[in-house]
């Protein structure tokens, strides 16, 4: 009996888990290179209850995982010389202070001495993990589909876009920023585009997003609703057992 | 519940986006002013079961974790350099810069200050002074017989004498120009300050390489696009009014929790 209790809230908690999820995402609408996530649920098989006509299966729900749509966002274009969007598959690496970490958010800018920084001021790497530097001297930085960066005729450097194997081993750090977590090493990825004068944008839809909040919330209203007639159920058993005749 | 503080989170960046929409849609006749834009980041992730750790004693392992994020924040409030478009007004004291520069100013405190805005006067002592009256550096002195006054792409200033045919060169405007523009730091009334992470200006002629050329008689227009602005406005309020939506979501199924009979 008390097995629906607790199913109940094992699934009441998996949607509490799933609606901070959706949070972030509606919170992360307006933010750029944001990848949408959302949670994979599985059911865990429990030892079998003993019920009055044998064993009978209990399982719980639980969260199995966070599913990360790597698909392309909107390019929305700004027209500033150093607002870089990916089209396709592909990270830009910067170096972190503990070690390497990959983005989609492509706004970068110089720092005092040149160097091509993120927005949270870590450098920018090339094709081959080095610093890029830009002299601003030397007039507009154009940058080609490739990542290779020119100023005039002289070639200064390409803009490294990496990809993985696997995307699964990315692990999300906050500041836009992703972490690998596996010792896969990335590879250039040679198929994606970059577009220079562009940024992009969440790939949050937010009709999706609305509709699954819905959903959740009604689920956790059905599930608590289950948890109370089965209080209900016990209730009445306690109070027809208990009478004394 | 972590979904309510993160709708919260979500809705003070849309607010502050606003302001910034707002501020642009206000300085759209400002001359020389630069767009703003706000930029998000993501706040940090909470992980609750990592990704790669092992999932049984056969060695397999969670393929992807779970990390539920914290929201959003708002990571920087960013100047657009673009270049604005030159309006012309046939004022002889009227610069604009086309490409890249500012003009140097001494602040009353002696500091100096940096500009794009060229709708430059004359003061009682004939020098060239911003709207504010604050003195251009280098200092240029037009002389008060002066019936015109023809200032150069390069910033040569010459200036043609009552009763005289040839005009002659009372000084050479410069501008400085800054490793990253994104940096400076604006004061109001169109000024802007070096800071550390602007990097220190490195001051020359107009038309020397990586300076842009001045164009008398000229103002440039603030770079803001009404309509961009616009549709940007109705994108943070629709956005904010979803992370309301999120908190009013979260705050039902507390009351749902609440209602569980004891």
């Amino acid at each position: 009996m008390d097995n629906a209790l607790y199913v109940g809230l094992s699934r009441q908690l998996v949607l509490r888990r799933e609606m901070d999820i959706i949070a972030n995402n509606i919170a992360n609408l307006d933010t750029n290179g944001f990848k949408v996530e959302s949670l994979k649920q599985k059911t865990d098989p429990a030892s079998p209850a003993r019920t009055f006509g044998g064993p009978k299966p209990v399982k719980f729900v639980s969260a199995d995982g966070v599913n990360r749509d790597f698909s392309q966002g909107v390019l929305v274009k700004t027209g500033a010389t150093l607002d870089l969007a990916i089209e396709g598959q592909g990270f830009f690496q910067v170096q972190g202070t503990n070690g390497a970490r990959f983005t989609r958010d492509g706004r970068f800018t110089t720092d005092p001495t040149g160097k091509l920084v993120s927005q949270g001021g870590l450098p920018v790497l090339d094709d081959s993990g080095g610093e890029i530097i830009i002299d601003t001297e030397k007039g507009q930085v154009s940058i080609g589909q490739d990542g290779s960066m020119s100023q005039g005729n002289e070639r200064i450097g390409k803009v490294g876009m990496f990809t993985f194997a696997n995307a699964g081993v990315l692990e999300k750090a906050g500041d836009n920023l992703y972490r690998n977590t596996s010792n896969l090493t990335p590879e250039k990825a040679e198929a994606a585009n970059l577009r220079q004068g562009h940024l992009e944008s969440s790939n949050v839809k937010p009709i999706i997003e609305i509709s699954r909040m819905v959903e959740v919330s009604r689920a956790y209203e059905t599930t608590s609703k289950m948890i109370d007639s089965g209080a209900d159920l016990s209730r009445r058993a306690i109070e027809r057992l208990g009478r004394v005749q | 519940m972590q979904a309510l503080r993160t709708a919260a989170t979500g809705m003070a960046a849309q607010q502050m986006n606003v302001e910034v929409i707002s501020n642009n849609i206000a300085n759209m006749n400002t001359i020389a002013f630069k767009r703003q834009r706000a930029e998000f980041q993501d706040l940090l992730y909470q992980t609750f079961e990592a990704a790669g750790s092992q999932s049984s004693d056969q060695g397999t392992i969670v393929p992807t974790g779970v990390q539920v994020g914290g929201g959003v924040k708002a990571g920087a409030v960013y100047r657009v350099s673009t270049q604005g478009s030159l309006t012309r007004t046939d004022n002889q004291y009227d610069l604009a810069i086309d490409g890249r520069g500012y003009f140097q100013v001494l602040m009353p405190s002696g500091e100096t200050a940096y500009t794009r805005a060229g709708n430059l006067a004359v003061s009682d002592q004939g020098q060239l002074v911003t709207q504010d009256g604050y003195t251009v550096q280098p200092a240029i002195t037009i002389p008060g017989d002066a019936v015109s006054v023809s200032i150069s792409k390069s910033g040569q200033v010459e200036v043609t004498q009552a009763g005289q045919t040839n005009p002659s060169v009372v000084g050479v405007l410069e501008l400085a120009t800054f490793v990253n523009e994104g940096g400076l730091n604006a004061i109001g009334g169109n000024l802007l300050k070096e800071t550390a992470a602007s990097g220190s200006p490195t001051s020359g002629t107009p038309g020397s390489v990586g300076i842009g050329t001045l164009v008398q008689g000229y103002t440039e227009a603030s770079n803001v696009d009404a309509v961009a602005e616009i549709t940007a406005l109705i994108v943070a309020q629709r956005a904010y009014e979803m992370n309301s939506k999120v908190i009013s979501t979260a705050d039902s199924m507390l009351a749902t929790a609440n209602q569980v009979k004891s």
